[in-house]
């Protein structure tokens, strides 16, 4: 590592095993707001930020949650890579005091990397609380000396002394030579270096590389293969056999009062993840969720129509009293408040589901999910692991994407790319509560319910028939640590809430923003310039295109190939593109979705024409947003657009299917 | 006998590792279940998938990950 001493900045790279608190600890440093929970995986990019201490800049860079830094998954690589190539200059390894035994097998890799250490020794608190004690003058000594910090990131304790540990740390190398291997593996480290020496010359931390070399590491191998082993000597097994006969000696003489108290975790798992009521108890937790998310949510919608009304009204009202042009007038109101205002008055029920999605995942409960569905999603092909990205679906697409890093096979990754987005996202919520309260009365939460259902029962089917002309071979390899059950915290929860609520409101500030003055431009505008008649403009004009195709689904209307187009940029903005497009001021409150149907029912929309628009929805093309983390995660623009295309027909197919089966029993 | 063969609440220790995948194997060794480890069930499924506690930590685990474990019962002490 070359030593330039800038006073400036020193750049701390965080790394520990998943759910050990790390991005906690990130976000109480950092004051960022960044997504934590309670299961493996949540951390799927590295993320930076920064912080003051003592007048220096320090930089700090969260990575994904590992287990070791062989390079099996893509997280192992991403952070390994992050720390060997980039100025690194201290590591400080979050640990989960609580967990000490599994999580120290990275500690003692790290060093072995020869970066400053530093270990931040977190859950403190869960340790005395179970009346474990660990000897914290006997630790560092057995790991060659580094600081070891006892922190809080819950309780924010500990957090200055980590900071003045950095600053005192950065610049020393360690010993890196912590664990002593067996004679003759100590043997072959030591020829391999020599290789290493003869053919790339002098290495800084050759020792790492010699042991990487042993135990067959593909990209190590890539970088030196002249100094590699011959490949049928594979030395791994016994590196990590003899990195965890070091850990038990360390524990040995560091740890006490082993789990002498009795654990709760294990008495609540007797029933949620129970071999018969597993599955149903977690299928009532999500009733749940969503009945708290209809029922709540539209109970607290009420203040945000009143609200609407209100300011729609004074604004109207100034407008008048300015004599501003009829057009900006227009703009402003049937197009922005309209469109955005429409958006905004579905926040109450975003914000349940994003609450009740909170609770799960800092629970603990979520990768219990994982377990519970692994019988069905064995049956599709996929470990159960695969069902974690789905649930997350039900909030938003595109991390529910990025979470299926977590899966280690490309082709299991493609295949639950595929099928999470027909798992209902927040944004389809908002049609989903529109239409269905419209059109359906008082079985509007039923009819709701059962989009979900058929979103899930989509994903399934898709998964099944693929599963049968192309065997998954991942069955019953399911492997996820399940972390305990611990009471949510309230500051992880607010940060994960509001992070959600500034995504909806961010979107509605922007994408519909954006969307809704297109429209209305488009609904306003011919090639003469303003229009009086919104049938004569471009946008009726492209709906027009669209109406013979959208027939045969009883969506055979201009306005509808309009919204749906529009929805690609965001699925709320078939909502208020429906706002916009009939000139409805309030679309969530009661007058204006009387006023909707009305419109609609005049023109032979029904109920199932309503439901068949609900379907499509539900399956026809995820969000730009959605199609753009799909390209990046799969790096293909081919697989992209076929997937795309997929989704368009097989949305018009079961469109098609409702509508036309619907009207012969109707 | 294999872990799959192995009874809820059971503790045992694992004398290999048999799988075919070999990033599996390893995976498992980085989690700590290695020869000599012991190995308790916390519970099971029909379909196979097991809770397993290695180490203070738990795992689920699939079925064909369960077959994979050669295990050999410890004799229980109270």
């Amino acid at each position: 590592m070359p030593k330039h001493t800038e006073e400036k900045e020193i750049t701390v790279g965080f790394i520990g095993n998943p759910n050990c608190g790390k991005t906690t600890l990130f976000n109480a440093f950092t004051g960022a707001n960044l997504k934590v929970a309670n299961w493996p995986g949540v951390t799927v990019e590295r993320v930076e930020g920064s912080t003051t201490y003592k007048g220096r800049t320090i930089k700090l860079i969260d990575l994904p949650g590992i287990y070791s830094l062989a390079s099996y998954s893509i997280e192992e690589k991403v952070s390994r890579k992050c720390i060997m190539q980039e100025n690194i200059d201290v590591v400080v390894n979050v640990v989960d005091a609580s967990s000490l035994e599994r999580n120290l097998y990275l500690t003692l890799q790290l060093l072995e990397m020869g970066k400053p250490v530093i270990l931040a020794l977190n859950m403190m608190d869960i340790v005395e609380e179970r009346g474990m004690e660990i000897d914290l003058h006997r630790l560092p000594e057995m790991l060659g000396g580094i600081p070891v910090v006892p922190v809080s990131a819950r309780k924010r304790t500990g957090l200055d002394v980590l900071l003045h540990a950095v600053l005192h740390h950065y610049e020393e190398g360690v010993k890196d030579r912590v664990v002593h291997y067996e004679p003759e593996l100590e043997a072959a480290i030591s020829r391999t270096e020599e290789n290493l020496k003869k053919y790339y010359g002098e290495l800084v931390h050759s020792r790492w590389y010699a042991i990487k070399l042993l135990e067959q590491d593909e990209e190590i191998i890539q970088y030196y293969p002249k100094a590699a082993v011959a490949a049928d000597i594979n030395y791994e097994k016994q590196i990590i056999h003899q990195k965890y006969n070091y850990i038990d000696e360390i524990v040995e003489d560091t740890l006490f009062n082993k789990e002498s108290k009795a654990q709760a975790t294990d008495k609540v798992d007797k029933y949620l993840t129970h071999p018969v009521w597993g599955v149903p108890i977690f299928l009532g937790i999500m009733a749940l969720v969503f009945f708290l998310t209809f029922t709540v949510g539209d109970f607290l919608k009420g203040y945000f129509e009143i609200a609407l009304d209100w300011f729609s009204g004074a604004v109207s009202g100034l407008l008048i009293k300015l004599a501003v042009a009829d057009w900006l007038q227009s703009l402003l109101v049937d197009g922005i408040i309209a469109g955005v205002g429409g958006i905004l008055t579905f926040l109450p029920n975003i914000f349940i589901l994003f609450l009740a999605l909170a609770f799960l995942e800092d629970s603990g409960y979520m990768a219990r999910v994982a377990y519970v569905m692994d019988g069905i999603m064995g049956m599709l092909g996929l470990s159960g692991k695969a069902f974690l990205p789905m649930v997350l679906g039900f909030g938003c697409t595109v991390p529910a994407v990025m979470a299926t890093r977590a899966l280690e096979k490309e082709k299991d990754r493609k295949r639950t790319i595929l099928i999470t987005p027909f798992m209902s996202c927040s944004a389809r919520l908002p049609i989903y509560v529109l239409f269905a309260d419209m059109f359906f009365g008082k079985y509007a939460m039923l009819a709701a319910y059962s989009l979900y259902l058929a979103g899930v029962l989509a994903a399934i089917g898709i998964a099944l028939v693929i599963n049968h002309f192309d065997r998954g071979k991942t069955e019953g390899t399911l492997l996820i640590e399940l972390p305990e059950y611990k009471s949510p915290n309230a500051r992880t929860i607010a940060i994960y809430v509001w992070e959600k609520v500034k995504d909806y409101l961010t979107k509605a500030g922007t994408t519909i923003f954006i969307a809704s003055i297109i429209l209305w431009f488009l609904l306003n505008f011919n090639l003469q310039g303003m229009t009086e008649h919104v049938a004569d403009s471009f946008g009726a004009e492209i709906g027009k295109i669209l109406e013979p195709v959208l027939r045969p689904a009883g969506l055979g209307m201009w306005q509808i190939g309009v919204a749906l187009i529009s929805g690609i940029s965001a699925k709320e903005v078939v909502v208020s593109s429906f706002s916009v497009l009939f000139g409805i001021g309030n679309i969530n409150s009661a007058a204006g979705m009387t006023e909707l149907t009305g419109i609609l029912e005049s023109v032979g929309f029904t109920a199932l024409n309503a439901y068949a628009l609900m379907i499509f929805c539900l399956l026809y093309t995820p969000c730009a947003a959605t199609i753009a983390t799909i390209k990046k995660e799969t790096h293909s623009w081919k697989w992209t657009l076929g997937m795309v295309l997929f989704q368009l027909v097989f949305a018009w197919l079961a469109a098609v299917l409702v509508y036309q089966i619907g009207g012969l029993f109707l | 006998m294999t872990l799959y063969e192995g009874k809820t609440g059971f503790t045992y220790v694992v004398k290999g590792i048999h799988l075919e995948q070999n990033s599996i194997t390893r995976r498992l060794e980085a989690l700590g279940l290695n020869e000599m480890t012991g190995v308790q069930i916390l519970n099971r499924k029909r379909s196979g998938a097991f809770i397993i506690k290695v180490r203070g930590t738990r795992l689920a685990i699939g079925k064909y990950i369960a077959q994979g474990i050669e295990v050999e019962e410890v004799k229980k002490n109270a």
